[in-house]
């Protein structure tokens, strides 16, 4: 094993655990918001990926241009999504708990379904974009420009996202609607509408991962599902309702799955993340950065 | 949930009562089942093969004129001219589900026969349950060798399986050798069902035979959102030639990743399966000029073969693309289990099972470039002879072995 493969391994393991966490957010938001499992998260991703595959094939839109409004559709959907299924699902009185989960779960299996009747099961793939198959050397350190990109706009949208919560009024809104939904309602904030402007960001997030995605990725109905667990362990491993805690997570990730697939069996590479993950669970129930 | 012998063969008594004597005396259909993954990773499969299953049904229901078992004249003469119906199952490439599918297409669609799966790996479970219930199990495309090497009386197979593959790349590179070229270090690169464990073992197994040398074997987990770690330990080992063992979404998504990690084999020699589907070659065939399939199947033949070009063009009305590895073998598969079953002139488990034993079909009354079908004591067809196929120019074209070839290998791949 040489130095160059070791650090190659590092590289190509922190520009996918940056991606990890940029599809992570997007789900650590809606549950830190509402203590809502969103299970087509996953799903999600996939109608991004074929928005984008889409805009290309038909309109020749490249996919980096393409990410601001696949993100921007991915918001109204997600908003559309939570108004339409989640809304009526959290009035449930008994078994909220499971009703919250088959919603979204059935919302996947639909998803997946609809994908497949009208895409077809057919593979795709972005063949020739601005930055498909291009890579920078550095020292014969192979850093793909797609994942690049990925990586530094996982950066900027969790940098924005960061400054969102924090600066604005509706941010504030939203933290404070995390905080107490009661009560925000006696000072006058729309608890359905902060719940609205939640899942769309956090659909919006997703959806940038998946236009981004598709210039390195196959399309096919059930992708979402490859990444849909990782993003899970990754906001356990973060701790659950923190924003912050998933973007690390992603990227901690990225690194333990790369490393382990270095010195161990490339088949058994998952298994550092979830040693990783039972081992923080283990010392600390809640995640690494959670706060409950 | 499961159902236990004592219910099935009470519903089996139940149905039997209820079924008037003349419906079941008289068969007007033979019903046969079709496991394939519908929906999932590997839905497209299941479509392509329930195209190929059609072109066959076509040809065994209609008459036509072609030198193939059953061709010429409607349904099956054996039982009197009664018409093939097929009833499609869809296993999402998960075993279990395969299992449970099996058993519903037996007890209670009332599959003669049943044929499959596209993956190895839940051929295992279905063929388990055929055997159960003894009903015959025609594995049409499954090429793992631990397939026909369980004892089962009711497995057939007619074309090879991997060990036979991977003795003909073999074959192809001591052939090479020959000619001067360097064919030393392998590197292995396989996924972790049986398909791939299968194939990387036999590979390994003969490479260790023949005195080649393995300098990586990789095996690597199934639809891995990543596989720069894998690409990146090929890379390092840098071996003359690379063989990998994938399914369609893992085979595209090695090739980008050799591509942005700036790896560039001298020779790819692919196990078939992801490198046999059409989807690959549009997603990345840009990077795949000159790489070698094995593959069972090859247009070529229609030059000599006429009828494979019109069969072809049947299925290619039927699915938009040309028949690969996978559907050539599917439709041969259905062909030749209807063709014991009209033989057997009944539709009881055991007697479609001895004519299926004993077929003997001469290879040009096939599709395929095979000598001939017959089936060993284990089910399993020995002369089915594999080719080597060189993706070139956008298609494919045999270069191996020399009897079948039509082009020399281009070696290295570019």
């Amino acid at each position: 094993m040489t130095a160059q493969a070791i650090i190659q391994s590092l590289a190509s393991g922190l520009l996918m655990g940056l991606l990890y966490g940029l599809i992570a957010v997007g789900l650590a938001l809606i549950f830190g918001l509402m203590d809502v499992v969103n299970f087509a998260h996953g799903e999600f991703l996939m109608i991004a990926m074929y928005a984008s595959f889409f805009l290309f094939a038909f309109f020749a839109i490249d996919p980096l241009l393409s990410a601001p409004l696949v993100a921007a559709a991915l918001f109204v959907f997600g908003a559309v999504v939570y108004l339409l299924i989640v809304r009526f699902a959290m009035r449930a009185k008994a078994n909220a708990g499971m009703v919250q989960i088959f919603s979204t779960f059935g919302l996947a299996i639909v998803m997946r379904g609809l994908a497949q009747f009208f895409f077809t099961p057919d593979y795709r793939s972005i063949p020739q974009s601005w930055l498909g198959g291009k890579t920078i050397s550095v020292a014969g350190i192979f850093l793909p420009e797609p994942q690049l990109i990925g990586a530094l706009v996982s950066i900027l949208a969790f940098a924005g996202l960061y400054f969102f919560i924090h600066r604005t009024d509706f941010g504030r809104a939203l933290e404070a609607t995390r905080e107490d939904p009661g009560a925000v309602a006696l000072v006058g904030i729309d608890k359905n509408r902060v719940f609205a402007l939640g899942w769309g960001l956090g659909a919006a997030l997703v959806g940038l991962a998946g236009a981004i995605m598709a210039v390195f990725f196959y399309i096919y109905p059930d992708v979402g599902a490859s990444f849909a667990l990782i993003a899970y362990v990754t906001v356990a491993l973060g701790g659950f309702g923190s924003v912050f805690g998933a973007f690390a997570g992603g990227i901690i990730v990225g690194l333990v799955e790369a490393v382990t697939a270095l010195v161990l069996p490339p088949s058994l590479k998952s298994v550092g993340i979830y040693a990783v993950y039972l081992l923080v669970v283990f010392i600390r129930p809640r995640g690494l950065f959670g706060s409950m | 949930m499961t159902i236990s012998r004592r219910d099935v063969l009470l519903g089996a008594t139940a149905t039997a009562a209820l079924v008037p004597l003349a419906a079941r005396a008289q068969t007007s259909e033979v019903v046969i089942g079709v496991i394939y993954p519908f929906s999932g990773g590997s839905a497209q499969q299941g479509v392509d093969a329930q195209k190929a299953y059609e072109t066959a049904l076509e040809v065994i229901n209609k008459d036509t004129d072609f030198d193939l078992p059953l061709a010429k004249g409607e349904g099956l003469p054996g039982l009197g001219g009664a018409k093939v119906r097929l009833v499609f199952a869809d296993h999402q490439a998960d075993p279990q589900k395969g299992r449970a599918e099996a058993e519903r297409l037996i007890t209670q669609e009332k599959v003669a026969a049943i044929i499959g799966t596209y993956q190895s790996a839940v051929a295992v479970t279905v063929s388990q349950i055929c055997e159960r219930y003894q009903i015959p199990f025609v594995s049409a495309d499954n090429s793992s060798p631990s397939l026909h090497r369980r004892g089962l009386k009711y497995y057939f197979r007619a074309a090879p399986h991997d060990e036979m593959y991977s003795a003909a790349m073999f074959d192809f590179f001591d052939a090479m050798k020959k000619k001067g070229t360097k064919i030393e270090t392998l590197s292995l690169f396989h996924e972790d069902t049986i398909f791939g464990t299968d194939s990387g073992n036999a590979q390994a197994k003969i490479a260790g035979e023949r005195g080649y040398k393995i300098v990586t074997d990789i095996k690597y987990r199934a639809n891995s959102p990543s596989l720069s770690a894998e690409v990146q330990q090929l890379k390092t080992a840098n071996a003359d030639v690379l063989m990998p063992s994938s399914y369609t979404t893992d085979g595209i998504l090695l090739v980008k990743t050799m591509a942005e990690l700036g790896y560039k084999p001298n020779a790819i020699v692919a196990q078939d399966a992801g490198f046999s589907e059409k989807a690959l070659y549009d997603a990345v065939g840009d990077k795949l000029e000159g790489v070698i399939s094995r593959g069972t199947f090859s247009l070529d033949l229609a030059q000599k073969r006429p009828m494979v070009g019109k069969i072809n063009a049947m299925f290619k009305a039927r699915s938009g693309k040309d028949f690969n590895d996978l559907t050539s073998r599917q439709f041969m598969g259905l062909i030749i289990l209807a063709d014991a079953i009209s033989r057997a002139k009944s539709t009881d488990g055991e007697k479609i099972r001895d004519a299926l034993a004993a077929t003997d079909i001469p290879g040009e009354q096939t599709i395929m470039p095979w000598k001939r079908v017959k089936f060993d004591e284990a089910g399993q067809n020995n002369d089915a002879d594999p080719v080597l196929l060189q993706y070139v120019g956008g298609k494919f074209v045999t270069i191996f072995p020399p009897q079948a070839a039509i082009a020399e290998a281009i070696w290295p791949m570019k």
